[in-house]
C-alpha cells in the first residue's frame, strides 16, 4: 500500500523529474512528507512566485519540464504569476498544489482557493484530482499536455486527504497517456511548399522571422540550413534571441519596439514576410495596422490560436517547424529563385546600421557589452523586465538557442533572479548571468536566500538607475514628464543587503565605461566577478534618465522609430 | 449574429475554457446551450462578433485539448437548420488566404 502522495512522486519521478521547485505548507504537507528516498531533490524557494520562476528557468534552458509544488490558497495563487508566463512564453511546466481535504472543498475552508478555477485562462490543462486513483492518470496526462505541441502550463490540484489516503500501487511503471486523436477534417488539408516557392519566386523584398518556436521546436540546424539557403535579410524577436548566429550576413537583429533600424525598416519594406514560430504580438508590429504595409505573410506556426491575433497572413503553414522546414527546404532544392543580392545590399548596408556601434554614448550598453564579451562560452543570460531588459537584448551577440533568457510575452518583473536559480541548478557548469533593474530585483530579492543556501555561483548584475526606469521613460516621453511613483531613490544598498545574505557584492558607475576601453582596473573587477565560483553581486549605478533607443513609440509603425531624445 | 456549435470531452473545466474565450474578448453572449451528445457534450453558443474575432474564437477553441470539433452558422437555430460549415483554421480576412495548410 502506498500514501498518494507517493504515488504522486513516483508518477512525478517517471517522467524524467528529478528535481521540483516549491514550498511547503498545510495542504501539501503530505507530499513533503514522502520527498525523502523518492528519488526527486527538492528546492526550496523563499516564495511560490520564486519556485514558479525557477522552474520556468529549468525549463527554459534544458526544454523539460518544469515542476513547482505549493499548498493551497496562498500559496496556489503565489504561483499565478509564473503560470501566466509560462502560458504566455510557451514554458512547459507542471504546477502541483495541495487543497483542502475533499470534504471541506466549497466551504472556504481556511487556506480554500479555487486554484483550478483561478487559472482556467491561464493553463493549457488543468485538473483538480477527486480520487486516488486518478493520481497516475492525471499526473502523466498533465506532463503530456505541458510539453506537447505548443508547450505550456499545467496544473494539478490535490486534495490533502488523498494524498494521504493509501492504496496498492503497482510501482514506478510510468502511465503512458495517449492523447485521443481529433478527426482528421479538423485541419485543412494541402500542400505548402509549391505555394510558398511560388511566393518567393514574386518577391522582390522577402525577409524572415524568427521567434522562439524556432528554439522550441529543436530545428534550429535546419532553420539554419534553410537561411543560409534562402540568404534573405532575417531578424529575431527577442525570445529568437540566438537562433541565428548573429555574424550571419544576412542578420539584421532584433526587430520590434526596441529593435534595430535595419531590422524594422527591412520589416516594413518587404512584399515576401516569412515567419518561423513567432506570434506578432504588438511589441513585435507596432501598430498593427501598419505593419508590413506591403507584405504577404508566411506563417509557420504549431498553435492555430497564434494565427491572425495581430494581423493576418496569406498562408498558415501549421505544424512542427521540425517538420515543415525540411518540406520547404526540399521544395527549394528543385526551384529557381530570384536574385536578391540589391535588395540584401540595401537592407544590411551600411547606411542602416547601427548609428553608435559600439555604444559609446550610452554606458550602460558599454557595460554590457564589456560583461557579455567576458563571458565563458558556455553562458546562459537572464534578464528581467524594464530597460536592462532591452539594452541586454540588444547587446547580446551569442549564437546560443538557449542563451537568452527573459520573460518577454507577460513582462513579469522579478523575473529573473529566481529563473536564474533554476537555470544553474539545470546547468551546474554554465555561467548564468542575472542581469535585472534595481525594480524588479526587489520583486523576488528575497531569492538571494535561495542562493545562497545552494551556493550556486550565479552572477547577478542590479542596473540600477534609482527608478522604475521603462515606466518612467515612458512617463518622460508621453507623459511630460511626470515621474509618478516611479521614484526609487530610496533604493536600499543593494551591496550591504548582499553581504546580509552573506554574497559578496560589487558596485561599479558609470563613470568607468568613460574610457575606451576600460581600464584594467575595470577590467580587473568585471574579470574576477565572473570567473568567481561564489554567487557575486554587482550594482551598476547608471544614469537616472538613460533611454532604450531606438523605439518605436505606442500606435507607430515600425518605420516610426525614436533615436533619440527630443 | 454567429451561432457556433462546439463538440467537445466533458472533462473539469472545458465548458468553462470554451466561454472565457468569449468573455476574455468582452462578447455578450446571447444564449449558451450544452447537452450531452452521444459520448461527448455539445454546446452552442450565439454572439455577436467581428470577422477577426470569429477566427480568433475558432482557433482558440480549437486549441482547448478537449475540444473536438468546432462548426459555425450564422442562422440562429431558431429560423431553421442552420448550414453548419467548418471554419478555416487560418485567418478570417477581407481576402481569403492563398491557401490553408498543414503539414
Amino acid at each position: 500500500m502506498l500514501k498518494g502522495a507517493e504515488i504522486v512522486l513516483q508518477c512525478v519521478r517517471a517522467e524524467g523529474v528529478d528535481l521540483v521547485f516549491g514550498y511547503p505548507g498545510g495542504a501539501i504537507m503530505p507530499l513533503y512528507d514522502a520527498l525523502e528516498g523518492s528519488g526527486i531533490r527538492h528546492v526550496l524557494t523563499r516564495h511560490e512566485q520564486g519556485a514558479a520562476f525557477a522552474a520556468e528557468g529549468y525549463a527554459r534552458v534544458t526544454g523539460k519540464v518544469g515542476v513547482a509544488i505549493a499548498t493551497s490558497g496562498p500559496g496556489a495563487t503565489n504561483l499565478v504569476t509564473g503560470i501566466a508566463d509560462a502560458k504566455m512564453d510557451s514554458v512547459p511546466l507542471v504546477c502541483i498544489t495541495g487543497q483542502v481535504r475533499s470534504a471541506m472543498i466549497g466551504s472556504d475552508a481556511f487556506q480554500e482557493t479555487d486554484v483550478f478555477g483561478v487559472t482556467l485562462s491561464l493553463t493549457k490543462w488543468s485538473r483538480l484530482v477527486r480520487t486516488i486513483d486518478e493520481i497516475p492518470q492525471v499526473i502523466a496526462e498533465g506532463f503530456h499536455w505541458a510539453r506537447s505541441g505548443r508547450p505550456g502550463p499545467v496544473i494539478i490540484d490535490i486534495p490533502t486527504d488523498l494524498l494521504k489516503a493509501k492504496k496498492e500501487f503497482s510501482g514506478p511503471v510510468p502511465v503512458k497517456f495517449t492523447p485521443q486523436a481529433r478527426p482528421a477534417g479538423a485541419k485543412a488539408e494541402g500542400a505548402f511548399t509549391d505555394t510558398i516557392v511560388a511566393l518567393l519566386q514574386r518577391a522582390i523584398r522577402p525577409v524572415a522571422l524568427v521567434g522562439a518556436g524556432a528554439k522550441l521546436s529543436g530545428a534550429i540546424p535546419e532553420l539554419r540550413r534553410l537561411l543560409d539557403d534562402l540568404n534573405i535579410p532575417t531578424f529575431a524577436t527577442v525570445h529568437g534571441l540566438g537562433a541565428v548566429p548573429p555574424r550571419s550576413t544576412y542578420y539584421l537583429g532584433m526587430v520590434g519596439m526596441h529593435g534595430t533600424r535595419a531590422a524594422n525598416t527591412a520589416l516594413h519594406e518587404t512584399d515576401l514576410l516569412l515567419v518561423f514560430g513567432a506570434r506578432l504580438d504588438d511589441r513585435v508590429t507596432g501598430e498593427p495596422t501598419r505593419f508590413a504595409p506591403h507584405a504577404k505573410i508566411v506563417h509557420f506556426e504549431i498553435d492555430p490560436a497564434q494565427l491572425d491575433r495581430v494581423r493576418a497572413c496569406e498562408l498558415p503553414v501549421i505544424g512542427d517547424l521540425a517538420e515543415t522546414i525540411p518540406a520547404f527546404q526540399g521544395a527549394l532544392l528543385h526551384a529557381s529563385l530570384p536574385d536578391w543580392s540589391n535588395w540584401r545590399a540595401v537592407a544590411c548596408g551600411s547606411e542602416r546600421a547601427e548609428v553608435d556601434p559600439r555604444g559609446l554614448a550610452q554606458p550602460t550598453m558599454r557595460f554590457l557589452d564589456e560583461l557579455f564579451s567576458r563571458l565563458p562560452p558556455d553562458n546562459v543570460v537572464i534578464a528581467d523586465v524594464g530597460q536592462h531588459q532591452m539594452w541586454a537584448a540588444q547587446r547580446y551577440r551569442s549564437s546560443s538557442p538557449r542563451g537568452f533568457i527573459t520573460s518577454g510575452g507577460l513582462g513579469a518583473m522579478g523575473f529573473a533572479l529566481p529563473a536564474a536559480v533554476g537555470a544553474q541548478l539545470a546547468k551546474p557548469d554554465t555561467c548564468v548571468l542575472c542581469v535585472s533593474g534595481d525594480g524588479g530585483f526587489q520583486m523576488n530579492i528575497q531569492e538571494l536566500a535561495t542562493v545562497h543556501r545552494l551556493g550556486l555561483p550565479i552572477k547577478m548584475v542590479i542596473v540600477d538607475n534609482k527608478y522604475l526606469g521603462m515606466v518612467r521613460q515612458w512617463q518622460q516621453l508621453f507623459y511630460e514628464r511626470n515621474y509618478a511613483e516611479t521614484d526609487l531613490s530610496d533604493n536600499p544598498d543593494f551591496v550591504e543587503i548582499a553581504k546580509a545574505y552573506k554574497i559578496h557584492g560589487w558596485r561599479l558607475n558609470e563613470a568607468a565605461m568613460a574610457e575606451f576601453p576600460v581600464s584594467s582596473e575595470t577590467a580587473d573587477l568585471l574579470e574576477n566577478f565572473l570567473r568567481s565560483p561564489e554567487p557575486e553581486l554587482l550594482v551598476f549605478d547608471c544614469a537616472p534618465e538613460a533611454n532604450v533607443y531606438p523605439m518605436v513609440p505606442a500606435g507607430a509603425a515600425l518605420s516610426e522609430m525614436v533615436f533619440e531624445d527630443e | 449574429m454567429q451561432v457556433f456549435h462546439i463538440r467537445y470531452r466533458n472533462v473539469q473545466g472545458t465548458l468553462m475554457r470554451i466561454l472565457n474565450a468569449i468573455s476574455r474578448r468582452a462578447l455578450d453572449l446571447t444564449s449558451v446551450h450544452a447537452e450531452a451528445a452521444g459520448q461527448d457534450h455539445a454546446v452552442t453558443v450565439q454572439l455577436e462578433a467581428t470577422p477577426k474575432q470569429i477566427g480568433q474564437l475558432y482557433r482558440e477553441w480549437y486549441g482547448i485539448v478537449d475540444v473536438i470539433e468546432v462548426r459555425s452558422s450564422v442562422t440562429p437555430p431558431q429560423q431553421g437548420e442552420p448550414e453548419w460549415a467548418p471554419l478555416p483554421p487560418g485567418s478570417a480576412v477581407a481576402e481569403p488566404p492563398v491557401r490553408a495548410a498543414s503539414a
